[in-house]
């Protein structure tokens, strides 16, 4: 399939194309949002239509039974394997966002009629690995998280792929985050050939008084966009962040709507973006609040060091606010590694690559260090140093 | 006398500015020698100089040390050589272990020296034993390295440094400043430890305390970039009764 052939089709012409019937609404929303291209606010970084506009081969996604493992493991789409007594199942999804920004949010559930539905209990640590075995194929899942009141959960999403490429992943969540719950979400994708691109496009729902931690840490290669759409309810709170580190040619990034509706919720979100190469780094991210959110709090900061003369970040926080009682910041710093710092390191006879080595890890390990489980911060610590290290040999 | 660095006749500048303007100066080896002067004189960017910060030009003269021009060397390479800079003003660096960053270049003048790296618990002992003569908590081993610290906690770090280091001429700009009591006594004392008669000191000050206790062996007066009068100790009680001015170029 080339999606690229839903290109400035109206809402009839994407169904026939998809073999749809049925779930109108869906193919009305996409059409009316029509297939992202370079104007598309979203993706004016990314270079989606070059993704799009290939063809490639789809799978089926015959649910298996799924094998009792330590961890939530989906290859290729499909659920295999499921901590003991978590629920996880297939089944058609029913709460779907009609107002989300993303038209491939629309596509991915079009594409994917059933989601894969993992019901958080209680207080845990789950891991989800994502595995990709096949090269030149779209591969595209929906999955939504639901938890429960009062209850705090960590995720910790993985990713392993087999030796592919020209593969591309759409998938993305519904997360309904159940009021005065936690859920913690640390992503982490250290993959650094070309074996697959990837588009994530999510929509999280925060209850009031729920918390959600969504940190995505990305030393990836190639091409990775993750778009992002959280709305908050009464004295909800979200704390979103990325920390990219890119080398080569890659273009990865995150481009995200946070929507405060409910009075005295809280948003953080915090990029910190490491470039080297003509890699380029993304992020596009928009905090709206609404008439009917007074008394909000947001913050958004976004930090980049470009460690090469071509490498580049396109960095957009933005601020729309209906109200005046909140509290707001937002700002947007891009530079060069401190000489100061530098120079300090080096007056003690730490060699000058060294010395860049030590500072781009200290200004990674702020945003690292609020992990706050160790083992998994070291892991993070730990595959960042392994990726800045190859590169930065010598 | 052993000379162990001779400056002639050094031009530097900084941006458009220049500020060093035939400066002449030699140090004597395993001496302490005191640079003082007005604000603005020059004196840290003469220190700057000596161990090659980027914001400086040299237009001109030349430093030697052990024989050797160093002008054209690296920052890094003139520390490995031996040559330390306490900063006027260190530099916080957030996200850096203080204990890491010291053993990081414990170890790299180590390998310069062909000597084995130490490992961290090895390092730890050594770091531990300095930071209780310099009156350090022990929580400056894991905070980042000068980050928060209070001006007077940065200026020990610095001695710690020196004390790790064992370089071999020791530049302490206005190491004094803004220092209480106890915390001058205590950097002294880290000074005083590194005194073995081949190490040696230039102490960039503006009041004679510190030198009551690390007793300089010569003053030098540094004004509008030049050393202007070179003397023994008893300098000091001149230039603090009738000041810079009454001093004439030699
Ligand atoms: N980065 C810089 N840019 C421009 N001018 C500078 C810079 N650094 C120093 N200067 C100027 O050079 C002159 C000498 O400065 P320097 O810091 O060497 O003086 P100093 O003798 O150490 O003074 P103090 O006793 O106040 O520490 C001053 O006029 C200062 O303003
Ligand atoms: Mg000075």
């Amino acid at each position: 399939m080339n999606l690229i052939t839903l290109k400035n089709k109206n809402a009839e012409e994407v169904a026939t194309l998809l073999g749809i019937k049925e779930r109108n609404l869906l193919v009305e929303k996409f059409a009316a949002l029509g297939l992202p291209n370079k104007k598309t606010e979203e993706y004016h970084y990314f270079d989606v239509e070059k993704l799009l506009d290939v063809d490639y081969k789809t799978l089926n996604y015959v649910p298996k039974s799924i094998e009792e493992g330590d961890k939530v493991e989906i290859v290729d789409g499909v659920v295999t394997k499921a901590p003991k007594g978590m629920r996880v199942y297939s089944e058609p999804c029913e709460t779907i966002d009609m107002d989300h920004f993303d038209a491939l949010y629309y596509l991915g559930h079009l594409l994917s009629p059933h989601i894969i539905r993992i019901e958080v209990d209680g207080d845990c640590h789950v891991e989800i690995l994502h595995k990709y075995t096949q090269s030149e194929t779209l591969i595209n899942y929906r999955i939504v998280i639901s938890n429960q009141a009062n209850r705090h959960t960590t995720m910790y999403e993985n990713f392993e792929a087999e030796d592919i490429h020209d593969t591309l992943v759409l998938y993305g969540y519904d997360m309904h985050i159940a009021q005065d719950s936690t859920l913690r979400m640390v992503r982490l994708q250290t993959m650094n050939d070309n074996k697959y691109s990837m588009i994530t496009s999510h929509k999280v729902n925060v209850a009031k008084n729920a918390n959600v931690l969504l940190k995505n840490f990305d030393f990836g290669g190639d091409q990775a966009l993750q778009v992002l759409k959280v709305e908050l309810g009464e004295r909800a709170h979200v704390d979103a962040g990325h920390l990219l580190y890119l080398n080569d040619d890659s273009k990865r990034g995150t481009a995200s709507q946070i929507i405060h509706r409910g009075e005295h919720s809280t948003s953080k979100q915090e990029a910190k973006n490491i470039l080297d190469g003509q890699a380029r780094g993304i992020f596009d991210a928009l905090i709206r609040v609404e008439h009917s959110a007074k008394f909000t709090k947001a913050e958004q900061n976004s930090k980049s060091i470009l460690l090469h003369e071509k490498s580049y970040m396109a960095s957009k926080p933005q601020l729309e606010i209906y109200i005046d009682e909140l509290e707001a910041s937002h700002g947007s710093t891009t530079g060069q590694l401190d000489e100061k710092q530098l120079f300090y390191l080096q007056s003690r006879g730490i060699s000058y690559i060294e010395a860049r080595k030590i500072l781009v890890i200290a200004f990674a390990n702020t945003l690292i260090e609020q992990v706050k489980d160790s083992r998994h911060q070291d892991r993070i610590k730990a595959a960042f140093e392994e990726v800045f290290y190859v590169a930065n040999k010598g | 006398m052993s000379t162990v660095m001779k400056i002639e006749n050094l031009e530097a500048k900084i941006g458009d500015k220049k500020i060093l303007k035939g400066l002449n100066l030699e140090l004597e080896a395993g001496k302490v020698h005191a640079i003082m002067g007005p604000n603005g004189a020059g004196k840290s960017t003469l220190s700057k100089t000596i161990v090659g910060h980027y914001d400086v030009e040299v237009l001109g003269g030349d430093i030697t040390y052990k024989g050797k021009s160093i002008v054209d060397m690296d920052a890094e390479e003139r520390a490995l050589e031996g040559i330390f800079l306490s900063f006027q003003h260190p530099v916080e660096i957030p996200g850096v272990n203080n204990a890491y960053f010291l053993r990081t270049a414990l170890n790299a003048k180590r390998k310069h020296e062909g000597k084995e790296a130490l490992n961290a618990a090895e390092f730890l002992r050594l770091m531990k034993s300095h930071l209780e003569m310099l009156g350090m908590k022990s929580d400056m081993i894991s905070r980042s390295l000068n980050e928060g610290f209070s001006g007077g906690e940065k200026k020990r770090n610095e001695i710690l440094q020196m004390l790790i280091l064992e370089p071999e001429v020791i530049i302490l700009d206005e190491i004094d400043s803004g220092l209480d009591i106890d915390a001058l006594r205590a950097v002294s004392e880290g000074i005083n430890k590194m005194k073995d008669g081949k190490r040696t000191f230039l102490v960039i000050t503006h009041y004679s305390r510190i030198l009551d206790y690390i007793e300089p062996d010569y003053i030098h007066v540094l004004k509008d970039g030049k050393v202007i009068k070179t003397a023994g100790p008893e300098l000091v009680a001149q230039l603090e009764e009738h000041g810079y001015d009454a001093i004439e170029e030699e």
